[in-house]
């Protein structure tokens, strides 16, 4: 509660501007049928236990789809993260990646 | 989510999964690279204290769809956007008190009283800087702000910090702008807390506190400097609970520790920031993110060889989780600290120690049985992917061979990866007897120095 003939003072913003421009998604697929979907894995939070499961689940409900391990990405939150973010969009390419699923965040 | 995102950048649709109380924070590190929407595949509660069986349940149940839908379905665009103040403009008017509950509501305050940042007080503390009040030193992750002068003072004035400070806190958000020390793990799971360090010819002349009562609030140089880091990750860096700190528990802010650069010259030592290429006597302030501290109290002992064993004793014992980063999170990062008071220091070079004998006498006697190292980074954690053994990760080159000389789980192992990975200080009360160590976050807020003479 202000008192009487207390100071007022006129502050700015202790935040800054967002540096970053907002980006459009990638397309999404019609299907994942005939697709390579490529996991993408920070070592952590049992991704080597649930991705199995979710290429059971995938293939019983899409003809072809294909998959591609994380060890042909690296750790994704390893000492090197930054070695393996920068090589990412090459490695997508080399392994023909149409999606990736990537994990786990807890 | 920056992996998603990495991927998104290069065209190729991406789902990111998430435990459920990561949701929040998923969304925010999407918007901090510049993607409002990117899709997620929520897992039930928290998978690590879950049965297999239960975890795919809940996996079965809902996340699959989720999965399917974010890389088949296009995102639903928010177009609307909220409008931010600029630098300059008056975002509030009020009493001090009214000003103080303002920043509070919206989150811009530690929960400390603050300072009020009129334009005034900004451009002063900017002095000759003020021109150049928007120049950018680089981009905050993860909430894609950018670091400027303006922000750094405005933050400075909050926290009450003096403009001869101003070097030190350039030089402290360079840091932050360095993608080698890694800001945007601040808000991880261990809620390690950033350790100020603070070297050089000019430490005395500004006021910081080398001696007793060091690491405690007090001395105004230590208390402002490390208040304004914490105050800086929250506003600039984003680190709020609304947005990316998902630390289960934090740490009160470090005040700033200066070394005792007299000590340092009497004794021989060199500062912690040559550990870092810097020459004795530079103006340097050197960053690393700390999760656990330990007092060694009263250590006994005439020579470097009798004090040793309990040093090392308290280095193994501040050392749990954080040997993770040793293998597992970090290769090779795990770094801690041992501060020790003058007298310690002393004591030890009195036997004709340099620093490096006595790192390498810690390498030598901190050690533990590797069963008790495994158990914390892969039983206990699961962090070591695949839980391969110290003995096997070391054949197979992923760790030194010093963790592999036998298969023997009861053998002791290093908490280090070479001698040289201990970091070395000397601060506190110069008359009394203890040591603090400290386990770092290795590469998830890694060692960082930078120069502040400019």
């Amino acid at each position: 509660m202000a008192l009487q003939n207390e100071p007022h003072y006129d502050v700015v913003w202790p935040r800054s501007s967002l540096a970053v421009h907002k980006q459009a998604a990638a397309p999404r697929l019609d299907t994942l049928s005939g697709k390579r979907i490529g996991f993408l894995w920070d070592y952590l939070f049992r991704g080597d236990e649930l991705f199995p499961v979710i290429m059971d689940e995938l293939r019983s409900r899409f003809v072809g789809v294909e998959f591609v391990g994380f060890e042909a990405f690296g750790n994704t939150h390893g000492g090197d993260e930054t070695v393996v973010m920068a090589a990412l969009p090459q490695r997508l390419r080399e392994h023909r990646i149409d999606a990736v699923i990537s994990g786990n965040g807890c | 989510m920056r992996a998603s995102a990495a991927a998104e950048a290069a065209g190729v649709p991406s789902v990111s999964l998430v435990c459920s109380g990561f949701v929040r924070q998923g969304v925010a590190t999407g918007q901090g690279v510049g993607y409002d929407s990117l899709a997620l595949g929520v897992l039930h509660g928290h998978v690590d204290t879950q049965s297999l069986d239960e975890m795919i349940s809940h996996l079965r149940d809902a996340t699959i769809d989720q999965i399917v839908a974010g890389l088949t379905i296009a995102p639903t665009l928010d177009s609307a956007s909220a409008q931010e103040p600029t630098a300059l403009e008056t975002t509030a008017r009020g009493s001090i008190s009214e000003i103080n509950a303002h920043f509070l509501a919206n989150g811009w305050s530690d929960g400390l009283p603050i300072i009020p940042p009129t334009r005034e007080q900004v451009v002063a503390f900017l002095g000759p800087l003020a021109d150049d009040h928007g120049r950018v030193l680089g981009s905050a992750r993860p909430s894609g702000r950018e670091i400027t002068l303006w922000s750094i003072a405005v933050n400075a004035v909050m926290t009450g910090c003096d403009p001869r400070h101003r070097p030190l806190l350039i030089a402290m958000a360079e840091i932050i702008a360095d993608p080698a020390y890694g800001v945007e793990h601040s808000g991880n799971t261990t809620g390690a807390d950033a350790l100020v360090i603070v070297n050089g010819r000019s430490s005395a002349d500004l006021g910081f506190n080398a001696g007793p009562g060091a690491l405690r609030e007090g001395a105004h140089a230590n208390t402002s400097v490390g208040r304004w880091l914490r105050l800086y990750l929250r506003n600039v860096c984003g680190f709020t609970a609304e947005e990316h700190d998902k630390a289960t528990f934090g740490n009160s802010t470090r005040v700033v520790l200066a070394e005792d650069e007299q000590a340092l010259n009497e004794i021989g030592w060199d500062p912690v920031s040559a550990e870092f290429g810097f020459a004795r006597g530079d103006n340097v302030v050197s960053l690393a993110r700390m999760n656990s501290g330990l007092i060694i109290g009263g250590a006994f002992g005439a020579t470097a060889e009798a004090l040793v064993p309990y040093l090392a004793d308290g280095l193994v014992r501040v050392s749990g989780w954080d040997l993770a980063h040793i293998y597992g999170l970090g290769q090779g990062h795990y770094r801690p600290l041992l501060i020790l008071s003058p007298l310690l220091a002393r004591t030890i070079a009195g036997s004709g120690w340099s620093k490096d004998d006595l790192k390498q006498a810690l390498f030598d006697q901190a050690r533990l049985p590797a069963l008790k190292f495994e158990q914390l980074i892969g039983d206990w954690t699961n962090i070591n992917a695949g839980r391969r053994s110290l003995f096997e990760l070391a054949a197979a080159g992923l760790v030194p061979p010093v963790f592999g000389e036998s298969d023997d789980p009861n053998r002791l192992v290093p908490i280090v990866t070479a001698a040289s990975k201990f970091v070395v200080a000397v601060a506190g009360d110069p008359n009394r007897n203890s040591a603090y160590v400290m386990s770092n976050d290795g590469p998830h807020g890694d060692w960082t120095a930078k120069s502040f003479d400019r």
